[in-house]
């Protein structure tokens, strides 16, 4: 009885059709796409929003910041060696961001508040440790990071 | 004498559930192939505690879509190798000039000229001239997704000739710390 016959028995299909070779082609197909298969990590974002009034934007600065707290980079035999200001090179994260924080608050204590963290890198740098150290200022709430422009566009503006 | 039963019956499997499994999974696979232009490059971000989540959908507003520069290391070229190199394989410090890049939308600039005429092109049309003191800015988002490695002259160069086109609105591409203490150790 055909009714109580399974589906897909050969008996519903008088002409047989050869799946192997389809088969075979998926699989070619599934190994392709199995081999160019690459899970992307995860992204997000640091907004380092330029400052509008300063900068290579436009002319020399109407108001020149005296007060800033600038971090310098250096890359000496493959090592970035970080300081702040004209003190020693620093040894630790830790250290950095207390010296950081000990001049934003002597800042603070002046009744000044509006001062940069001016990050002046050098081109060799790795780009890792130049983020590093602003992903910390921002841990710490430091809103004000700059960048220092390099050396060519030093004459024209002192940030950007 | 107990009578030899002659079985004469093919054994075929049914190969129909297996196609349909092997159906679905080349749907999944050929889904989530990357068949994109080059829009981002390959890179190895930064890691950092402070980062938002970035979503792609809500980049296109207003001020059009999000610009998004790359630097990367010239071996990563879509699987092609086109140089080798031991240090950067290493995952250290590559600082062979000649093997980094600045991209946009899958095309390499190398003179900086050219780049800022590129971005000049992007600036232009979201000029909305509100700040009187400054005509130049222009409310065009820019990313900068550069890798972990490359050098910071790279990116530097990057937000220069963005700055000199008027384009502010910059973010740079980082990936999220899983471990709170991974970002607290200096590398």
């Amino acid at each position: 009885m055909a009714g109580s016959q399974n589906i897909g028995e050969a008996s519903d299909n008088p002409v047989a059709i050869n799946i192997t070779a389809m088969v075979d082609v998926i699989f070619c197909l599934c190994l392709f796409f199995m081999c160019s298969l690459k899970f992307k990590q995860l992204e997000g974002k640091i907004e380092t929003w330029l400052p509008k009034d300063r900068g290579v934007l436009t002319t020399p600065p109407p108001k020149i910041v005296l007060e800033e707290i600038r971090v310098f980079m250096r890359w000496v035999d493959g090592q970035t060696i970080t300081k702040v200001g004209n003190r020693a090179p620093v040894k630790s994260d830790t250290e950095l961001m207390q010296i950081i924080l000990q001049m934003s608050n002597d800042f603070k204590k002046l009744g000044k508040a509006d001062f940069p963290v001016l990050i002046d890198a050098l081109p060799e740098v790795p780009w890792r440790d130049v983020i590093h150290v602003l992903d910390l200022c921002k841990v710490e709430k430091l809103e004000r990071i700059e960048f220092a422009a390099p050396m060519e566009m030093a004459p024209k503006a002192g940030g950007q | 004498m107990p009578k030899q039963i002659e079985i004469n019956a093919e054994l075929s499997p049914n190969l129909i559930p297996m196609v349909d499994i092997m159906f679905l999974l080349l749907l999944f696979l050929m889904i989530s192939a990357d068949m994109g232009q080059r829009e981002l490059e390959d890179v190895i971000l930064p890691k950092a505690i402070v980062v938002k989540q970035d979503n792609p959908e809500l980049v296109k507003d207003a001020t059009g879509e999000r610009l998004t520069i790359n630097v990367y290391h010239v071996t990563q070229l879509g699987g092609k190798s086109v140089l080798s190199c031991p240090v950067y394989e290493r995952h250290d410090v590559c600082r062979e000039e000649s093997h980094w890049r600045i991209g946009i939308k899958g095309r390499d600039y190398v003179d900086m000229n050219l780049f800022q005429a590129f971005l000049e092109k992007e600036a232009a049309p979201f000029r909305q001239n509100k700040d009187p003191n400054n005509k130049n800015i222009s409310e065009r988002k820019v990313m900068i997704r550069a890798d972990a490695s490359a050098p910071f002259g790279l990116p530097q160069k990057a937000m220069n000739v963005c700055a000199r086109v008027g384009m502010y609105k910059i973010d740079v591409g980082a990936a999220l710390v899983l471990g709170k203490d991974d970002g607290k150790k200096r590398p």
